[in-house]
């Protein structure tokens, strides 16, 4: 480098070469222009006569230039011998194009005698002659009909006049077909994407029950259904929710059961979202639900397709997401998080001891830590003098307040949890016994817990995944850390007036309607329903408080075999 | 209004949480220093009695259907009256209320907390309170509902567990000062029966207003039952109370309560579902308060008021000194307020309205004629 490069270097100015970029913020009238004009591209258009101006339509609507998997295929149809312009407006990927090249392509391209006819293109339907003179009853020729009726072997076919309706449909994977001097376009189904097939439920496993998960797709989801039901009277009403995505939704209810203000109810909020988007079932539950403000879940997702039926025999309503492998159960109530499908394909008793088991679970998993902390803090006197003077020893070593030491290990264990759900399923379990075994024995040997606090935490932990409902054991999750605090704050006195205003918030808590504590309190009685189950052939109602329609089950003599000498009317 | 209807049993519920609030304080305490070792006796006396005394409100408010106490007085002497009587319950739930959380918060220090202040002792029930109210009654009668049988098993398990500790000889001698203490001026000993001012309110908010006369009689004998059951306690435990100024005689009982090596001091299990109680009795009065004065201000709303109450409640609980003026008020003041305002003021207003509905029986059928 010389002398006078470097001055030139110094002393001139060099424009700055850096890319950046920023993101404007469109203005006030741009925005206002810009809302103008997708309001006019969302209004509906008629399809038109003229093929060419459909074409024009579909393309720049498609951004076809620019869309790689939207595909047009133009072709020349005969129908009577005449040749009409046609076009197919169909996603790539997205349709099954056996279906499409053998049933629509070759019907109305390949000529074949029946439609070869040139004669007059009207039909005579009828044909009388009175004194001479005949009349004859005509029918004109509709090339709509005629194509839909005799051309198009296809089980679902319908025709469209708005243009919204055929891309609606189109985004489905079904196929358009527009014909010139037509201003009607057939829509015609040919869905065949790739999709996950029929395969054992993950998060919801039982011992005795089926074996079938809930998929992405929604008519798999409902035809699952409808098996395990098998009834006309399952009716299944198709709801679009979101502005862009159309997103497909069924509300499932059993017509002869389901209160019909419930059904009512639940469609009313379905058709008032007003959302651009809904890509799962739990947006939507969160769209839907009373209150958003507390934790407590308020509908039963499940994956199951029989703990769904078994629900809408009970007279609930189900809702179903395209794209979403659950299904959302309301009203819901919160013995409802407690159970299983399992609990009644076992004896009674094996299942009223597993739900024993189950309260105590909830029980420890929202309380343990903060009942610990505040034992520990305030009523030391509550445990046995050996027991805490152990406990004191073991605390020694340890240089930190009790509340730090829990919150250390129950952060740890929630990343542990966190952790394991995100990484690879090989890695996962792995992940749970190195953060159990490896860090919980480090702290203790370090000094920066004392054992008996895994013990607490590690019995915390399993109680939550004893609880069937996760959404209900992520709720106890988070109130837990609410107890702690009102533990170490206040002792027994934070966490008696903690659980009195958990307990009044529950009670006021109502799942479309249904007060969430239904069947628990003591004093309402509620026929038909009860956390612990009675023997199978006792459970004779549904629970009074979804008002079903058909209130009995079963007749009060269910099992006929066992008393074969009995009257009719004794046995109702 | 359906959300806001409550059961029969609920109703009982309701009556019996009052009655039962008091005996975690200090109200056995009281009973045991007015007629010593014929309380017992003394409160089936007074028992019976207020038995009675719900059978006569029973009868005076079947006239009035589902008005209560507020409404009837309105009928009585227009909306002064309806004012006057609405102001003087309120003032009687917010005293008491407020008297019952500074006592049972005096206690809590002393057991648990002896180098807190007692503001930092009320806040948390007053915050809880500010919950509560800003949910519906219902909801509100439920979670009574969910806490109050564990309070009765409470109650139970530490008379059973405190079985083997008992000193029968205590009872004796069985009229305890004399008759006339026990029979004549022992029938003062009927304030612990101040449940009994919820019945005046509760007709409106019923599903089934015909169960009135069950919910009076019933709500009056479990309460009774229950007196005994925390009355015996103490009095076959301790005799020492009776002139011992100690505070919650009942959790000191339960610290006597021994289940092998590992259960040896249950105190504070039983302190924690005390909590709950009183909580539940406090939201009761505290929405009863409400619903008054919504009443006589006809608002319609009530959750603009959800604060102020709680509010009022912790001002007045600051204003005694010490525990010493909270026991001398306990004992020698509120008693009086309490058979003043429930006994007497309540039964004459509902009485004086079914003298004007006679009345107006008797002239309607004379102008038809």
């Amino acid at each position: 480098m010389n002398f006078k490069q470097i001055l030139t270097d110094l002393f001139t100015y060099t424009p700055q070469e850096e890319y950046n970029f920023e993101l404007l913020r469109n203005t006030v009238n741009d925005t206002e222009l810009e809302n103008e004009y997708l309001k006019k591209e969302n209004q509906d258009t008629s399809i038109y006569t003229s093929l060419s101006v459909n074409l024009e339509y579909v393309k720049s609507k498609y951004n076809s230039m620019i869309n790689s998997d939207i595909i047009v295929r133009e072709f020349t149809l005969i129908a009577r011998g005449k040749q009409y312009s046609a076009f197919l407006l169909y996603i790539d990927g997205m349709i099954d194009t056996d279906i499409m090249n053998r049933f629509i392509l070759e019907p109305l391209m390949l000529r074949n005698k029946s439609n070869l006819y040139g004669n007059d293109q009207n039909r005579i339907i009828s044909e009388a002659v009175t004194n001479n003179i005949t009349v004859r009853k005509v029918k004109k020729f509709n090339l709509a009909d005629y194509i839909m009726n005799c051309l198009m072997p296809q089980n679902t076919v319908k025709q469209c006049s708005e243009f919204s309706e055929v891309f609606n449909d189109v985004n489905s994977g079904n196929c358009a077909l527009f014909i010139d001097t037509l201003n009607v376009a057939f829509d015609i189904e040919v869905k065949g994407f790739e999709k996950r097939s029929i395969e054992k439920p993950e998060n919801e496993i039982v011992i005795k029950g089926a074996h079938e998960a809930f998929v992405e797709n929604i008519r798999t989801n409902t035809s699952l259904i409808r098996r395990s039901v098998h009834n006309e009277n399952l009716i299944i009403e198709n709801i679009k929710i979101g502005e862009i995505t159309k997103t497909s939704c069924a509300l499932c209810y059993i017509k002869t059961l389901a209160n019909s203000d419930l059904v009512s109810e639940v469609r009313y909020r379905l058709n008032n979202l007003k959302i651009d988007s809904m890509l799962s079932s739990g947006q939507l539950e969160q769209m839907i639900i009373d209150n958003n403000l507390i934790s407590i879940p308020q509908t039963i997702s499940t994956e199951r397709p029989d703990k769904t039926a078994s629900y809408l025999l009970d007279g609930r309503v189900i809702l179903l997401v395209n794209g979403a492998p659950y299904a959302l159960i309301v009203p819901a109530v919160y013995t409802d998080f407690l159970s299983t499908p399992d609990d009644k394909n076992m004896r009674t008793s094996f299942s009223n001891f597993v739900k024993w088991i189950r309260i105590l679970a909830t029980f420890l998993s929202l309380l343990l830590p903060g009942l610990y902390v505040a034992i520990a803090s305030f009523h030391q006197e509550l445990l046995p003098t050996d027991l805490l003077y152990s406990i004191l020893a073991s605390r020694e070593t340890v240089p930190f307040p009790v509340i730090f030491e829990i919150l250390l290990l129950e952060i740890s264990f929630e990343l542990i949890r966190e952790a394991g759900i995100r990484v690879p399923s090989p890695i996962g379990p792995t992940i749970g016994i190195v953060g159990a075994l490896i860090i919980g024995q480090s702290a203790v040997s370090a000094g920066i817990v004392s054992p008996v606090l895994i013990i607490i935490v590690a019995i915390t932990g399993i109680a939550s995944f004893a609880v069937p409902d996760y959404s209900f054991s992520f709720h106890l999750r988070l109130y837990r850390f609410a107890f702690i605090f009102l533990g170490y704050c206040c002792g027994f006195l934070g966490i008696g007036l903690g659980l009195l205003a958990y307990i009044a918030v529950l009670c006021d808590t109502k799942s479309f309607g249904i007060p969430l504590t239904s069947g628990i309190s003591p004093l309402q009685k509620t026929v038909g329903h009860s956390y612990f189950l009675q023997p199978i052939w006792l459970r004779e109602f549904r629970a009074s408080y979804l008002d079903a329609k058909k209130e009995e089950k079963q007749e009060k003599i269910s099992m006929k075999w066992k008393y074969p000498f009995l009257k009719k009317e004794d046995t109702k | 209004m359906t959300d806001s209807k409550i059961t029969s049993k609920e109703a009982i519920m309701l009556v019996v949480t009052i009655f039962v609030s008091h005996t975690i304080v200090t109200l056995p305490q009281n009973l045991l220093s007015n007629t010593k070792s014929a309380t017992l006796i003394n409160l089936i006396y007074v028992g019976i009695i207020a038995i009675l005394l719900a059978y006569v409100i029973y009868r005076l408010l079947k006239n009035f259907a589902s008005l209560d106490i507020i409404d009837i007085s309105q009928y009585l002497g227009g909306n002064v009256l309806k004012s006057i009587v609405g102001g003087i319950f309120i003032a009687y739930f917010i005293v008491t209320s407020s008297n019952l959380l500074r006592e049972f918060c005096e206690g809590l220090r002393v057991a648990f907390f002896p180098m807190t202040n007692i503001l930092s002792i009320l806040v948390p029930f007053i915050l809880v309170l500010f919950i509560t109210n800003y949910l519906s009654f219902s909801s509100n009668v439920k979670t009574i509902s969910l806490i109050f049988p564990l309070v009765l098993i409470s109650i139970v398990f530490l008379f059973f567990g405190n079985f083997g500790n008992f000193s029968f000889e205590r009872m004796f001698p069985v009229l305890g000062k004399g008759f006339a203490d026990t029979f004549i001026t022992g029938i003062g000993n009927i304030f612990a029966f101040s449940g009994i001012s919820c019945l005046y309110f509760i007709p409106p908010y019923l599903k089934e207003p015909n169960q009135m006369k069950k919910i009076c009689l019933s709500s009056v004998i479990i309460g009774l039952m229950y007196f005994l059951f925390c009355t015996a306690t103490i009095l076959l435990l301790f005799s020492f109370f009776v002139d011992v100024d100690e505070v919650l005689p009942l959790y000191s009982a339960a610290s006597y309560i021994e289940f092998g090596i590992f259960f040896q001091r249950l105190e504070s299990f039983f302190m924690l579902i005390w909590i709950l109680e009183i909580g539940s009795y406090l939201i009761v009065t505290n929405r009863f308060s409400i619903s008054i004065f919504q009443k006589i201000t006809n608002l319609k709303f009530h959750k603009p008021l959800a604060m102020i109450f709680p509010l009022l409640i912790f001002g007045i609980a600051l204003l005694p000194k010490n525990y010493s003026i909270i026991r001398f008020l306990e004992s020698n003041i509120y008693a009086y307020f309490i058979i003043a305002i429930v006994f007497v003021f309540g039964i004459a207003i509902l009485f004086l309205a079914n003298l004007k509905k006679r009345k107006e029986k008797r002239v309607k059928p004379q102008k038809i004629q």
